[in-house]
């Protein structure tokens, strides 16, 4: 495979004229055939789509703690180590639908379940859950006990339990109970069943046939719930939402438009945009993310956390809170900081930012910062350097995170004999050792991508600190993008903010996100009508959300896997 | 009873100091002969694997002569204590069979897994097949609380070459008081202690794990194939949990070489040299503890990941940066600043050894009943190549293995290496290994 191929996927098509599409003649051929009937007809005007297998996707570290805060209200403890997650097409949302559980993964599962439950079912909190009482402390209770998991089965499946389903919970409560003489022992032991099934710890989608498109499926009016409120505010449906579905609501445009509307109107709505960009943007890479402290002394995990607190507040700030336009995310020169990034630009932070506060923060005209390319949220989220800065690693993470094109890996024999001098092992610059790079025939397809970009940021060190030189050297940020020459990072984001591709890879994104799956070739089209609907509904964020959980293309499924869509893209120089 | 020495001098070992402590097992535990417990039971054999990243360099590690008089070149020098343990093996390749070589992935995967994987590269990737601790695991973790442990050094959970096929790993304990809690507070019971009292709540566990595997069939019924497979994984881990509940209701055999440790205190967790050989220093003594304990039979240890992010304090390049960058010094021979991550990996393999030949069991040691794989994902990683890997299997597995060898695959696919151990260790396996990694030829002269 050739080292300069650059992997891209659908959403390219936005790209320059650069770029070839390579198309899989037998995915198409397989995804079209059997519904083209259904393709031709296009849904309140959208294009019509064919949707991907439904989904069954592990409940991620932050879902199961909301889920249970939302379930059960604050202030529970939740115990134990979450499994790692995977990143997989670009996503964490994507991961989730490949994840399984290991040995030690069900041990903390089995351990958070019962300590939930203890704490749930504990003397102070059962008045609060329970709306009945039992006949008798020590014996079981039938009725109360199926009112209890009635409402909290439904709440943690986020659809009702079936008659098997209260059958099995409650023979594991009543069992518990005769062993335990507690009726709330007994309870317990039916939430822990609860909390241990992959029923709850897993995201299980249903289809059904879509009575508005013979032959083609649409999800289940529960699991339809689950998409729009893990997509608006990462968490579970609300017994509102639950109770929409069980009427049927979601399959009204009104109502569910309606439904819509209310998440997002819901101060929750801000975790579901901190929780799609903290995916998009790579931010699990925070956790653990560490620095040399003898060659950056402000470095520390407490540092890198105030970064990623900046960076999503920048973000909320400019996109929900002002309902501003996605690109301007690019240029912005209002954040938000505190003591210890104040230390970090050398500025004087406000009142409001001492202490344990956060001040909104406007960079003078003159500073060299805005966008978000100069906040250190990006520029230290480099898990693998952590001694130095890289252009490559920088410019790799512009191109996959905001543009959506992958970079390769290098090839495997790749001989670096060419990026050293015996003499001494560091140049100057990075500018410096990178040129030998592109200068090399089989390094430079790819670095020609990554370094122009990433060496913008080099008046940036690894920790986001601003620098003028590098050794003593002076730092040449200049470079060109897509044909139009810049000075700086500055200079570059402008370009960027300009370029049609960077609210494409956006759109593309936050769809996959929804649908928890890479976006297939059936909804090529769909993705550009929604592309040129979110310029009409000018960049704003909420309304692309909006868009896409009230679209046919977010609820349509096929039943069986579709083959994994490969739609290559290769640049052409 | 010389319980009370054995404790205090495994605290001094967990609170601070270095030298690991010998622990005789009690001769009235044993038949006479020194190969069974006096219950009739064999010792059990325990198998393990430890990887380090970023491979070797040839001239410098491999022996030059085969054999049982095999000599240890500067990078092997460390294990000069327990050579006669050690077999090493050379020119034992990854053999791709036109699968790319997925940079620092493929080699170990294919030397674990027996298959040449597809898809992956130096932040990881997914496997074709189970890795052999998973397979080793299922035949021998049997009758252990748990059915195996896996540990990394440099404080990343996600650090694993323990896969049971697919991209997810089975996730390390990173931090030695988080593996202590789980392997000795709730949950364990003393082998070695009189009495045993099963605890009732136990019992309402088991219950509740086993009313949850009512939800496999509804579960299956709309999932597509890959999807129905990881749910048959979640149902595979949860019977390994009711196993290890099973566990704790029966009174556990005695296990003399088993003390309880004492809790280690904090370390800072992390990716340079000094935390991460403190945190194998903690994390080892503990799971060696845990094998005596027989809280379990299989272990992981991941020293870094194959991209080796160690570095030393203050240093801004990392082990991996430095393979590719740092320049071979001409009078060396060799990359020196690399060079001395792998000398320094030798050396940390060496204390492994230490720790588990320290534990006397029977008439031999830990070390003795044990086979430990260790391995790294590539030969010299400067340029990422794959042939000759650095293998070595280290113990006897209770006499069933011919150790202190070296022996040359003369360019066979590494997966015979794997192959060995399983019919070593008993596992009815003929063939293992996929595509061009498919072997029927185990090695037969380390096998007893």
């Amino acid at each position: 495979m050739s080292a300069r191929r650059v992997r891209i996927r659908s959403v390219q098509l936005f790209r320059s004229s650069a770029i070839v599409l390579l198309a899989t003649a037998t995915v198409a051929g397989a995804v079209f055939g059997p519904v083209a009937g259904h393709l031709a007809r296009a849904a309140g005007g959208e294009p019509a789509t064919v949707g991907g297998a439904p989904g069954f996707r592990r409940l991620n570290e932050g879902q199961y703690l909301r889920t249970i805060e939302q379930v059960f209200g604050p202030g529970l403890k939740v115990p134990g180590r979450f499994e790692p997650p995977l990143r997989e097409q670009g996503l964490m949302a994507i991961g989730d639908g490949k994840v399984v559980v290991s040995a030690s993964g069900i041990e903390q599962y089995e351990l958070r379940a019962r300590e939930i439950s203890a704490q749930v079912l504990s003397e102070s909190r059962r008045g609060q859950v329970l709306s009945c009482a039992p006949k008798s402390l020590d014996a079981f209770d039938a009725s109360c006990a199926s009112e209890f998991f009635e409402k909290y089965g439904r709440l943690l499946y986020r659809r009702p339990l079936s008659a098997r389903e209260m059958t099995s919970v409650l023979a594991v409560a009543e069992a518990a109970t005769a062993q335990s003489h507690s009726f709330y022992t007994g309870l317990e032991a039916g939430l822990s069943r609860l909390l241990a099934s992959p029923k709850f710890i897993f995201r299980v989608e249903g289809a059904e046939p879509d009575p508005q498109n013979p032959g083609a499926e649409r999800l289940d009016a529960y699991s339809l719930a689950s998409r729009i409120s893990f997509l608006l505010w990462d968490a579970p449906p609300d017994a509102e939402l639950l109770d929409a579905a069980a009427r049927g609501d979601l399959y009204d445009r009104a109502k569910l438009e309606a439904q819509v509307d209310r998440l997002i109107a819901s101060p929750r709505f801000e975790q579901g945009v901190r929780s799609f960009f903290s995916d998009m943007f790579g931010y699990e890479h925070f956790a653990g993310l560490t620095k040399d402290q003898a060659i950056y002394p402000k470095f520390t995990s407490a540092l890198a956390k105030d970064a990623q607190e900046q960076a999503l507040r920048t973000i909320v700030d400019l996109l929900v809170t002002q309902k501003g336009d996605y690109r301007d995310l690019f240029t912005t020169k209002k954040t938000f900081i505190n003591r210890s990034l104040g230390a970090l630009y050398k500025v004087a932070v406000p009142e409001a930012g001492m202490g344990d506060g956060w001040a909104p923060y406007t960079f003078a005209a003159s500073d060299p910062r805005a966008g978000v390319l100069t906040l250190p949220g990006f520029l230290m989220l480099d898990p693998t350097h952590e001694g130095r800065s890289s252009p490559t690693i920088r410019g790799k993470a512009v191109r996959e995170l905001f543009l959506c094109q992958q970079i390769p890996q290098p090839p495997a024999n790749v001989d670096f004999s060419a990026v050293q001098n015996t003499a001494d092992l560091m140049h100057k610059t990075a500018r410096e050792r990178l040129t030998i790079h592109v200068e090399d025939a089989t390094c430079a397809g790819c670095h020609k991508l990554t370094d122009p970009i990433g060496l913008s940021m080099e008046h940036y060190d690894a920790v986001g600190a601003f620098r003028a030189k590098e050794n003593g050297a002076p730092i040449d940020a200049s470079g060109v993008f897509d044909g139009k020459p810049y000075a700086d990072v500055i200079g570059l984001q402008i370009l960027l903010r300009d370029n049609p591709t960077v609210p494409a890879c956006l759109v593309q994104r936050t769809f996959e996100y929804g649908v928890g799956r890479a976006a297939t070739p059936s909804e090529q089209a769909w993705l550009e009508y929604a592309a040129e609907r979110f310029a009409g509904d000018k960049y704003q964020v909420p309304a692309l959300m909006r868009r896409i959980a009230t679209s046919a293309a977010f609820r349509s499924v096929a039943p069986e896997p579709a083959p994994a869509a490969k739609v290559r893209v290769a640049a052409a120089n | 009873m010389a319980n009370t020495t054995r404790r205090s001098l495994l605290r001094g070992v967990l609170g601070g100091a270095t030298v690991a402590v010998g622990l005789p097992l009690l001769d009235c535990f044993l038949d006479g002969h020194g190969e069974a417990l006096a219950s009739g039971k064999p010792i059990p054999t325990r198998f393990g694997t430890w990887f380090w990243g970023c491979g070797v360099n040839e001239d410098r590690w491999f022996p030059s002569k085969l054999g049982a008089d095999y000599d240890l070149k500067e990078e092997l020098r460390p294990i000069a204590p327990y050579k006669d343990k050690v077999t090493v093996f050379s020119n034992f390749n990854c053999a791709l069979g036109g699968r790319p070589n997925l940079v620092h992935w493929s080699g170990v995967m294919a030397t674990l897994s027996g298959a040449a994987p597809i898809q992956g590269g130096v932040s990881g990737g997914s496997a074709e097949a189970p890795t052999i601790d998973c397979l080793v695991a299922d035949h021998i973790g049997r009758g252990a609380r748990f059915h195996s442990l896996e540990v990394a050094c440099t404080g990343q959970s996600s650090v694993s070459y323990s896969m049971r096929a697919g991209s997810t790993v089975n996730p390390s304990e990173v931090d030695p008081i988080s593996l202590y809690r789980r392997l000795f507070q709730t949950g364990f019971s003393d082998p070695n202690k009189g009495e045993f009292t099963p605890d009732p709540a136990i019992m309402l566990r088991q219950s509740v794990l086993s009313s949850v595997k009512d939800d496999r069939d509804d579960l299956i019924r709309g999932l597509g194939a890959a999807d129905r497979q990881r749910v048959d994984q979640y149902f595979t881990s949860l019977r390994q949990v009711e196993q290890q509940l099973a566990m704790m209701l029966e009174k556990p055999a005695p296990a003399e070489a088993c003390v309880l440790p004492m809790e280690p205190g904090k370390v800072e967790l992390g990716p340079t040299w000094e935390m991460a050989t403190r945190s194998h220093e903690l994390l080892g003594q503990l799971v060696v503890m845990a094998l005596a304990c027989n809280q379990t039979r299989v272990f992981n240890v991941a020293l870094s990941n194959a991209g080796s992010n160690l570095r030393k304090a203050g240093d801004p390049v990392s082990f991996h940066e430095l393979t590719h960058e740092e320049a071979i010094d001409p009078k060396l021979g060799y990359q020196p600043k690399a060079t001395f991550f792998i000398e320094r990996s030798m050396e940390t393999f060496a204390s492994m050894l230490k720790m588990m030949d320290a534990v006397k069991e029977g008439s031999g040691t830990l070390l003795d009943h044990s086979l430990v794989l260790a391995t790294s994902e590539s030969n010299f990683a400067k340029i990422h190549s794959v042939d000759n890997l650095p293998i070595m299997v280290a113990g006897r597995a209770g006499g069933k293995w011919k150790s202190g060898q070296h022996v040359s695959g003369k360019g066979d696919p590494s997966s015979r290496v794997g192959l060995t151990i399983q019919q070593v260790l008993g596992m009815p396996v003929t063939s293992w290994g996929d595509a061009a990694m498919q072997t029927n030829k185990p090695i037969s002269e380390v096998m007893a």
